[in-house]
């Protein structure tokens, strides 16, 4: 079978992203005809290792990553011109200037590591190096699948990058030339980590709940999807919430004419088996939800590999 | 003497915990209590404070973003501006002009400003918008980024300039400003939490709450501010009084707790906050009733009623 990159992303966070993935993998761990990594890329706040931790005695390789520049200002050769300042080297904020020491202070969250200011500065009093962003976790689970996962070094400002790491790290693994699904967990958001998520992939999973922050967000997430031209379905989380928001929700869903995927009911055996961090459909296998997380992997199954039709 | 408002920013790492509807609830019940209160959503890839507050977007605002335009007729070809591009926007062949690649275009201008031709000029495209508006006697500044763009960040330093021109010029105008973030712990949080006094990161009582909560409460005491945390959906499935605990055992400070409540579920389908004093949601509601609670605690913190905030640490 063909190698499918498939992601899930929602816009609005917290409508179940990761327990999502955390049972499809489970799901294709046991599924003969698949060989499947999982990623994390919701570098900001990675949580699906706790639900598929490391198998005991697997090494966790630790990776770091460098992508982020930044700069920094050499006071030996700065001769108190403030060019810096005055011809206003940098657009993101991050120089201003000292007047007690009449030297510029350099803001280092705020640097872009652009390197204007190195390139600028005719005394050569800046400098820029790449920094620490952050790190790429990888290990065997427990249930045997391969996880990649990335995590920023706090202020380091590149999100999208670090994304992109991850991905051209699982491409790499030795894993890789075997597997024929990679299934990603994307960021909330619609920015720059989630066009770094979905660029390239075969299928994205947009997911959401009945709610109106959770149907704009969605929708604004399906913007960028559509942009890049991208298969993608909808799944409905906690489909059957009491709300006075159904009606005008399933309404708006039917309009755009967009295929769903799949819905999964509301159903307290999710965060009962998040609260054991296991995926749901090996907690609760016969509950309402794990039966409808099946019938979205069989139907993934098909859009996948069965035909290849719009 | 004039007094600058006090800058309260709610985030949280974790997405889906609640900031929006804390952030809504907060800025109501200042409101509520005679207070000139300033909303602002930096939530610019998905703002929703209106659509809790049932309000619109109004008075738009376009944000632009810096494209280098090559004038071809001044162009030598020469490179320079490809050779220190540090993203890599701009691509260089020999003996062709230059080809931005605007996607990976961080916007620092350096090739414009470099290039000895001045072949370079600085054009701009919209990546955005900001609104302003008045809703349930709010003032409410809305961030939003345009789908498929990047620079989320660029949106939210406009919004923020906005507030410091307001902060310089009327210092009075607001008692009170709420910061709404985004989830996550990059660079736009980074900017809301900064321009902040105090933070109040909201979680939820599950593992995955706790794991962001220390992550972003990590990034809080980087950016050396004081915070102190919310656990939304306290009472989901009995969870809360061990995580408080757990809380309480890593030293994290908290404000209060907010229990499951249909009334809170109804109030942001409707698009009406729970506080609004005129609203016709249960005034002895458990949500009702830990919203007041965590007000008092909230006041007492940032000490409203005195002259000046010791709040830092």
């Amino acid at each position: 079978m063909e190698r499918k990159l498939i992601g899930v992303i929602s816009g609005k966070g917290g409508v179940g992203k990761t327990s999502l993935v955390a049972s499809l993998a489970s799901i294709a761990n046991m599924d003969p005809e698949i060989n499947s990594i999982v990623l994390d890329c919701d570098v900001d706040a990675p949580n699906l290792s706790l639900i598929l931790p490391p198998e005991p005695e697997y090494q966790i390789k630790t990776q770091e990553t460098f992508t982020t520049l930044k700069a920094t200002f050499l006071e030996d050769k700065c001769i108190n011109c403030k060019q810096c300042i005055d011809d206003h080297f940098c657009e993101f904020n991050a120089l201003s200037w000292d007047e007690d020491n009449q030297i510029p202070i350099l803001d280092y969250l705020a640097c872009e590591g652009c390197g204007a200011c190195k390139v600028l500065c005719p005394e050569h009093a800046f400098e820029v190096n790449p920094v620490k962003s952050g790190e790429i976790i990888s290990y065997k689970t427990q249930i045997g699948l391969m996880l990649v996962y990335g995590i920023t070094k706090l202020g380091s400002t590149t999100s999208g990058k670090l994304v992109s790491d991850c991905k051209m790290f699982a491409k790499g693994l030795e894993e890789f030339s075997e597997s024929n699904l990679i299934i990603i967990d994307g960021p909330p958001g619609i920015g720059c980590p989630v066009i770094a998520t979905v660029s390239g992939l075969d299928y994205i999973i947009t997911i959401c709940e009945p709610t109106p922050s959770g149907l704009h967000d969605v929708m604004r997430a399906i913007e960028v999807v559509r942009e890049f031209k991208i298969p993608f379905g909808i799944i409905i989380n906690k489909s059957d919430l009491k709300s006075p928001f159904q009606d005008k929700f399933k309404k708006f869903i039917d309009d755009t004419g967009y295929d769903i995927l799949g819905r999964i009911p509301f159903d307290l055996s999710i965060p009962k088996a998040m609260s054991f961090a296991e995926p749901v459909v090996d907690h609760a296998p016969d509950s309402r939800a794990s039966l409808a997380i099946k019938d979205i992997y069989n139907n993934l199954k098909k859009i996948l590999w069965d035909h290849q039709e719009n | 003497m004039s007094q600058r408002p006090k800058v309260i920013c709610v985030t949280g790492g974790k997405g889906g915990t609640g900031k929006t509807l804390v952030a809504v609830n907060l800025a109501i019940m200042f409101k509520n209590d005679g207070y000139k209160v300033l909303l602002i959503d930096g939530d610019v890839e998905n703002p929703n404070t209106y659509l809790l507050l049932g309000g619109s977007l109004e008075n738009k605002t376009e944000v632009p973003f810096f494209i280098p335009k090559i004038i071809e007729d001044k162009c030598t070809k020469c490179g320079l501006c490809a050779q220190n591009c540090a993203p890599h926007a701009l691509l260089h062949i020999p003996d062709a002009f230059p080809i931005p690649i605007l996607a990976v275009c961080s916007g620092c201008k350096l090739c414009y400003k470099i290039c000895p031709e001045e072949a370079i000029e600085a054009d701009s495209k919209v990546i955005g918008w900001t609104y302003s508006t008045r809703v349930n006697d709010l003032s409410l500044f809305i961030g939003e980024l345009k789908p498929t763009e990047a620079r989320s960040a660029t949106i939210v330093e406009d919004l923020l300039e906005d507030l410091d021109d307001i902060i310089e010029k009327e210092p009075d105008k607001f008692d009170i400003v709420v910061l709404d973030t985004a989830p996550g712990a990059h660079c736009d949080v980074e900017h809301l939490i900064k321009k902040a006094d105090f933070v109040i990161p909201v979680t939820e009582p599950t593992k995955f709450g706790k794991l962001d909560l220390i992550r972003i409460i990590d990034l809080i005491l980087l950016l050396k501010k004081d915070y102190r945390a919310i656990v939304n959906r306290s009472s989901l499935l009995g969870f809360r009084d061990e995580f408080l605990k757990e809380l309480k055992e890593k030293k994290i400070t908290v404000l209060g707790d907010i229990p499951l409540d249909d009334e809170i579920v109804n109030s942001y389908c409707q698009g009406i906050p729970l506080m609004e004093k005129n609203s016709d949601f249960d005034k002895n509601g458990a949500g009702y009733v830990a919203f007041k609670k965590l007000f008092a605690n909230l006041k007492e913190w940032i000490q409203l009623n005195s002259d000046k905030n010791t709040g830092g640490k």
